[in-house]
């Protein structure tokens, strides 16, 4: 009797659910994969079935001064580009979900308005528009750039976070004797922080990984990580390149983890 | 502990330009006094709690707390206490450092901060549980860490937003007694918010229902409930029959009315009979459609009338109250 019971039915719904979403996984992570098979496997051309393995495409890639720089440019450009976002992100989305400011949809609509251009549209923009100002491609042109679609990022996430937010806390503290300025940051603030980064973390991923805007406005000698494996892998199409996506997808991995850990994204974001 | 007389004087306020929502009250609240603001949702009373606090500007009329007038002056220079429904606890901070707040702001320095923080805990028995988050404790509990939290910094008013709403009935009757038997203590001036008739009755000194942004009438719990000035006060606060008499309208508990078998002043039918309890109450239909409804207390066993039998009511008059128009 008892060894019966223990026998589940099989259950159809429950069957077709985790089929679904193995599917939906591998859907997801079996290109990351293949990278990673391509960038192991020795053979001087992406290949397979691969034949064995080796560190050699890491090698050149960590040896090849013009991807390096670009790396190194890339990270600094990406890591100004979260604290940027941040600041800038966080203040609009305050002002937005508190400010009583006229015209409220529409000023949101048109914060958010960089996500729905077309990226290469911005990008060209963009260029036109320096090019017009007599600014040139310096960097921090690009980093504006940059910023300028990253944002949106850190307003959405922000405003989940005060869409929830229960500002009776704010006034139990104005209560207990905060003026609005020490409610600010003993409460809001903390409370917002982990919107705030979550959106910084997009930001930073955004801007690291980001090829159309980058396109326009970069200058020779001057190109971030992406322009260049896409210059690189016009004339060849080795390791190399699936060598720099792993670094780049395991630099975005632990710039997540490391943020998770300090900030507890997870707290209190609801997107 | 201190404690301020708080005077609302002549207040409005309205929303957005049209919502009335508080539309001229005048309250006298004496110190050490437990006073609440009883009435439905949208009567003005959490609005005009908010203008004691702060958190709302009068449109006109002015607030006076310890004889001083502070209309105009912001929240956080108030001095006051107060907890909410929600309870607001700062969820990032531990019961300790959330009961700290308001002394580290006082500037309160640091071994006094401690030894004021533990005794606010035992206050109310939270002892034990200093480091945890809110996020960790029951409703219960959290009630009485925002309780602490308020008073530590021996507030001469203490504010109370609906704070036993979100309480199951049986903890919320233990916190009816505490929260009392505290504020007589420290002898603080407390103003209750609540929309709960039996929490104002059993808790307050003196009760103001409100209705439609106005003060309907003051007077202690007893006053409330035995002479209702206004139909809305009688209607609002227990059961009562409404009796029109020659274009006045009279207002009678249905305890007062007696079950008698001789010299009757109306007779009629039982409809329903709801055993309570202690009491059964019982509306009966009597001449032309209408019906009375009538608590019979009975020690002991339980009452014997059911749906269908006849009755005879009697009531004294001076039992049946004489509303205002």
């Amino acid at each position: 009797m008892n060894v019966a019971r223990n026998k589940q039915p099989f259950d159809a719904g429950r069957a077709a659910y985790l089929t679904l979403n193995g599917l939906l996984l591998t859907f997801l992570l079996a290109p990351i994969a293949i990278v990673l098979v391509f960038a192991l496997n020795p053979t001087p051309y992406i290949s397979f079935p691969p034949v064995g393995v080796s560190l050699r495409w890491f090698e050149k890639f960590f040896r090849t001064p013009e991807f390096t720089n670009a790396l190194w440019l890339s990270l600094w450009i990406a890591g100004c580009v979260l604290v940027l976002s941040i600041v800038i992100g966080g203040a609009c989305a305050l002002a937005l979900a508190r400010g009583n400011l006229p015209g409220r949809s529409f000023l949101t609509a048109f914060f958010m308005s960089p996500l729905m251009l077309p990226a290469i549209l911005t990008g060209l923009a963009l260029f036109q528009s320096y090019l017009l100002a007599g600014i040139g491609r310096p960097v921090w042109g690009l980093i504006m750039a940059h910023t300028l679609v990253s944002v949106p990022y850190v307003i959405r996430t922000t405003l989940a976070v005060l869409h929830n937010f229960d500002r009776r806390i704010e006034e139990a503290a104005a209560v207990l004797g905060a003026s609005p300025t020490r409610v600010f940051f003993e409460v809001t603030l903390p409370l917002i922080r982990p919107g705030v980064f979550a959106g910084g973390v997009f930001a930073f991923i955004v801007s690291f990984d980001q090829f159309p805007v980058s396109l326009f406005l970069v200058v020779p000698k001057g190109e971030t990580l992406p322009v260049v494996l896409f210059n690189y892998m016009k004339f060849d199409l080795d390791g190399a390149i699936a060598a720099a996506s792993m670094v780049s997808i395991l630099l975005a991995l632990s710039v997540v983890l490391v943020l998770e850990r300090l900030i507890g994204l997870k707290a209190y974001v609801k997107l | 502990m201190t404690s301020a007389t708080i005077k609302l004087d002549n207040v409005t306020k309205t929303f957005d330009g049209r919502v009335l929502a508080v539309d001229g009250v005048t309250l006298d609240i004496a110190a050490g006094e437990f006073f609440s603001l009883l009435g439905p949702s949208g009567c003005g009373k959490t609005t005009s709690l908010r203008m004691i606090a702060g958190f709302e500007l009068p449109d006109s009329g002015r607030v006076h707390v310890a004889g001083r007038d502070i209309t105009d002056l912001p929240v956080h220079k108030r001095d006051m206490g107060m907890v909410f429904q929600s309870y607001a606890l700062f969820p990032h901070r531990t019961v300790a450092e959330n009961v700290a707040f308001g002394l580290r702001m006082r500037e309160v320095p640091k071994p006094d901060i401690a030894r004021r923080v533990k005794a606010a805990l035992a206050q109310v028995a939270l002892t034990g549980l200093e480091d945890r988050k809110p996020g960790q404790l029951s409703g219960g509990q959290q009630q009485r860490v925002a309780l602490a939290r308020a008073l530590v910094v021996e507030p001469p008013v203490l504010l109370c937003d609906e704070p036993l709403g979100a309480l199951d009935r049986k903890l919320r009757q233990q916190m009816q007694f505490e929260l009392k038997e505290l504020q007589k203590r420290l002898g603080v001036t407390l103003v209750f918010v609540t929309h709960d008739q039996e929490e104002a009755l059993a808790m307050s000194d003196r009760i103001a229902v409100m209705n439609h942004g106005k003060v309907e009438q003051v007077g202690a719990p007893t006053e409330i409930y035995e002479r209702p000035r206004t139909r809305f006060v009688a209607d609002f606060i227990g059961e009562i029959n409404i009796l029109e008499e020659g274009g006045r309208a009279r207002a009678l508990r249905p305890e007062k009315i007696r079950l008698v078998s001789d010299g009757a002043r109306v007779s009629g039918t039982v409809d329903t009979a709801n055993f309570l309890g202690g009491s059964t109450l019982l509306r009966v239909s009597i001449a032309d459609g209408r019906s009375l409804l009538v608590r019979e207390t009975h020690a002991g066993e339980r009452a014997s009338r059911l749906p269908g039998d006849a009755v005879g009511l009697a009531w004294n008059d001076a039992d049946a109250v004489t509303l205002e128009s």
